[in-house]
């Protein structure tokens, strides 16, 4: 049963995203303004099991600062050069569309090729992720993927690699090379290879999501957390953002509770962890969603700011990543170098 | 609280592998100890012991919490470990909710010792305290507040010997008056609580002071404790009263050399002299610079040596160093030394304290005090000695200015004055003028008036209530009867010393 989209849909799919972008992934607005003015509303989104298992796949995502982003805007068709060259790798055409990272921005992505490609209900995270290594087909080895990658001024770069850390290094410094933002293509898969190897209906556990969100956004933060079919965490005060002293790209953000708990935020790109009073209450790959106490906005990492009261939600990880210990090994905190925060086996 | 082990008892400690306290209760105290290298070494079942590792604390702030928690699970009540200083306000805060008390201890092996001690052996603090007290004698001390610091440094407790009116010394540490009034004066032994601190204190046996107590004091304090410190300060007793002893003894010998060494300085007279320089350099005797002498003289009989002894410690109480003392005569004779020429307000200052000096010394012995005046060098440290003994002297027979005289303030005819009554010159006075001692004594009268009115008729008429020529008769006169010429100089002045010293 394919799921149609309405345009009038889209800012409730956008929360959704937001909400497992786990304060990471990058804000929606880019997206939201880029597919509004689309034509081919409204969008007709497939199951993969609906489709013949041999079609050729694509997947799209944005790279780098998500931030640059919102200063360097992308032009009108900022894939078209990387599809042209893995379809140029693979002699054929691709005619189906999933997306790559279905947290933040990325998760709209690939309602931007409608029209032209089917869009298939299929991601590689179910969640946002900072590295492309952390990619479904690559966690699970899937032979005979490709990545094609901007490399700044119109350049466009193929890796080929069965080690998926190299593709990861490889584009990263590409990304950095094209001015640290830039777009990515994974290609060389089927829509049978993401029934078993991807996170399924994840667009539209976006759209609910995002649509219990608006419905409840002002109710107390536990009914809230509720209609969300996630847990309130805790909320307080954010009392310190402390960066930790072995890597600078962990941030731990203490709040000061209503009764006095002390609870912490452990932060890369993403929310990773969440404890109170020293004991863990949630960890990634459980998406931990960051929402202002007192507007209810879904908050990045980088919004969390010295007094700004907060409230962290869990909401279920996808159920794909804890399937197999190889799987979780690539998402959980100790994948970042973080000891002592994995989710109790 | 309850249990053997206290936590400002394991504070008070001199050897608890520097344990200072972090976060949590503050007044802790626990029924044991457990030690470990890691957590992975406790017991899963404690009931409110204090929990020893000896791996460092963890760096990421979520690792600090979750320690804090394992640790409180696992039924302890304190952690003591390396680095726990650097915990985090939120660590802390946790280690306050969980009623965790949190230690940072550098030498957690240390604070294990420590703690052992003082849960199961007792005898072993105090036999730690007398081995403390033995290493001190190993060190050389100067003097008594030399010897007790090394005893406070050892021990790690602060020492002080008291008597009745106060505190005489003190070392490691400030003995509180509330504590100090609490201590009994007669008993061998006593111990005596205040608030949280505690002293031990033992009489000392000293032949030649009487009621002074040795006094061994902390803060937090635990019974265990106070009893072995109790030891201690009898082990220590016998090596403070001896030393006091000695120091007696040093101070009686030092002061007759030094006067001895003053003596043959001031015979002198300022002629420089190689040998006595190097002694009274050796003494730390400087006599470059600039000098303010000093002279507290006894005005009955007294024991100089005691005399020079509060001198000495007054002078060090008033802040008037670099002054130096010593006995000769009948008194103290002493100086202060400037090394830059001093202003009116620094010898102002000086002379303000000397008084203090002279009052308090007042309150013991019956003295008067002599000051003289700044002079340069040594011929000038010899000056102003002897000005100072001038002005003692003066002062030995001044009520009116309190026994206290400064030469500068005194005035040049005082001081003539002075000599003028020494008992050569009065006689010759005396009979210098003894052709004018008439029944009424108008000439003398007249005479001394016609003096101190620079030799004018006029004046002396007008001061006296006669007619000009009745004076000049009457200067004629005189000059008949003595036979001397009124127009010489010397004349005028040993005539004019003469009518002063007789008038007086």
């Amino acid at each position: 049963m394919p799921t149609v989209l309405d345009r009038s849909q889209l800012p409730a799919l956008a929360r959704g995203f937001s909400l497992l972008g786990s304060g990471g992934g990058g804000t929606t607005t880019m997206l939201e303004l880029m597919l509004g003015r689309a034509a081919a509303w409204p969008i007709s989104v497939e199951d993969p099991q609906d489709l013949d298992p041999s079609t050729p796949c694509l997947g799209a995502a944005f790279v780098g600062s998500t931030m640059l982003l919102g200063e360097r805007l992308p032009g009108d068709a900022p894939f078209a050069p990387l599809i042209a060259a893995v379809e140029r790798w693979l002699g054929q055409r691709i005619p189906a569309v999933c997306s790559l990272e279905g947290g933040g921005l990325n998760g709209l992505v690939p309602l931007a090729f409608a029209g032209e490609r089917v869009v298939v209900d299929a991601d590689c995270t179910g969640r946002a992720v900072p590295g492309l290594d952390q990619m479904s087909l690559f966690v699970d080895r899937v032979p005979g993927v490709v990545v094609a990658c901007d490399t700044g001024a119109g350049g466009v770069m193929l890796v080929s690699t069965p080690r998926a850390i190299d593709a990861e290094r490889i584009i990263r410094s590409a990304i950095i090379q094209a001015g640290g933002t830039g777009g990515a293509v994974f290609a060389g898969f089927t829509v049978g290879d993401l029934l078993e190897h991807a996170i399924l209906g994840n667009l539209r556990r976006a759209l609910s999501l995002g649509q219990a969100y608006a419905a409840s956004a002002q109710m107390p933060l536990h009914q809230l957390a509720a209609a969300l079919g996630g847990r309130l965490l805790g909320h307080g005060r954010i009392t310190a953002v402390e960066p930790d002293a072995r890597d600078p790209h962990v941030k731990c953000i203490e709040l000061a509770g209503a009764r006095g708990e002390v609870q912490r935020i452990v932060a890369r790109s993403e929310t990773l962890a969440f404890l109170t009073d020293g004991r863990l209450e949630a960890s990634a790959p459980a998406v931990i969603a960051v929402l202002d106490a007192v507007s209810r906005e879904v908050l990045e990492v980088t919004d969390l700011t010295f007094a700004r009261p907060v409230a962290a939600i869990e909401l279920p990880a996808p159920p794909w990543w804890a399937a197999e210990p190889t799987r979780l090994r690539k998402v959980v905190p100790s994948a970042y170098g973080l000891d002592e925060l994995d989710p109790p086996a | 609280m309850s249990g053997p082990l206290r936590l400002r008892a394991l504070l008070a400690h001199p050897a608890n592998g520097r344990l200072r306290f972090v976060a949590g209760p503050d007044d802790a105290a626990w029924a044991g100890v457990v030690v470990g290298a890691d957590e992975s070494e406790l017991a899963n079942d404690d009931d409110g012991s204090l929990a020893i590792l000896t791996a460092a604390a963890p760096s990421a702030p979520w690792q600090q919490d979750a320690l804090l928690r394992r640790v409180r699970d696992r039924g302890y009540r304190g952690l003591a470990l390396p680095h726990a200083e650097d915990f985090g306000s939120g660590a802390r805060a946790i280690a306050l909710r969980l009623g965790l008390t949190l230690l940072d201890a550098a030498r957690p092996v240390e604070l294990a010792k420590a703690c052992w001690q003082l849960v199961e052996a007792r005898d072993a603090l105090t036999l730690d305290y007398v081995r403390r007290i033995a290493r001190s004698f190993a060190f050389a001390a100067d003097d008594l507040p030399g010897l007790l610091r090394h005893l406070a440094a050892n021990l790690g407790h602060g020492l002080a010997v008291v008597d009745a009116s106060g505190i005489l010394h003190e070392a490691g540490g400030r003995l509180g008056d509330a504590l100090r009034a609490g201590i009994a004066t007669g008993t061998w032994i006593d111990v005596v609580r205040s608030g949280e601190s505690a002293a031990a204190s033992v009489r000392i046996d000293s032949p030649t002071r009487t009621g002074l107590r040795l006094v061994l004091f902390g803060d937090g304090l635990d019974d265990a404790q106070l009893q072995a410190l109790a030891v201690a300060a009898e082990i220590a007793m016998p090596a403070v009263a001896a030393r006091i002893l000695i120091d007696d003894v040093a101070a009686v010998n030092d002061a007759a050399v030094s006067s001895g060494l003053l003596r043959d300085f001031l015979d002198l007279r300022g002629v420089p002299n190689a040998e006595v320089e190097r002694r009274m350099l050796d003494r730390g005797w400087r006599t470059g610079g600039h000098h303010l002498g000093f002279r507290i003289l006894g005005r009955s009989r007294l024991d100089t040596f005691q005399l020079l002894r509060l001198v000495s410690r007054e002078t060090g109480v008033l802040g008037l160093a670099p002054a130096h003392a010593t006995t000769s005569g009948r008194g103290v004779s002493g100086w202060i030394t400037f090394a830059d020429p001093p202003g009116p307000k620094d010898v102002e200052a000086a002379v303000s304290a000397l008084r203090d000096l002279h009052t308090r010394v007042r309150r013991s012995f019956n003295v008067a005090t002599g000051v003289g005046s700044v002079h340069i060098g040594s011929a000038g440290l010899s000056s102003t000695l002897g000005e100072a003994s001038d002005a003692a002297r003066i002062a030995s027979d001044r009520s009116a200015m309190g026994w206290f005289v400064r030469v500068d303030s005194l005035g040049l005819d005082q001081l003539l004055l002075a000599w003028t009554g020494s008992d050569t010159f009065l006689p010759a006075a005396e009979s210098l003028l003894a052709p004018l001692r008439t029944d009424r004594n108008d000439l003398l009268a007249t005479l001394s008036a016609y003096l101190d009115h620079e030799s004018s008729i006029a004046a002396t008429a007008a001061a006296l209530g006669l007619h000009r020529n009745t004076v000049a008769a009457r200067v004629h006169r005189i000059e008949e009867l003595l036979g001397i010429d009124m127009a010489s100089p010397e004349a005028r002045l040993a005539l004019h010393l003469a009518c002063r010293a007789v008038k007086k």
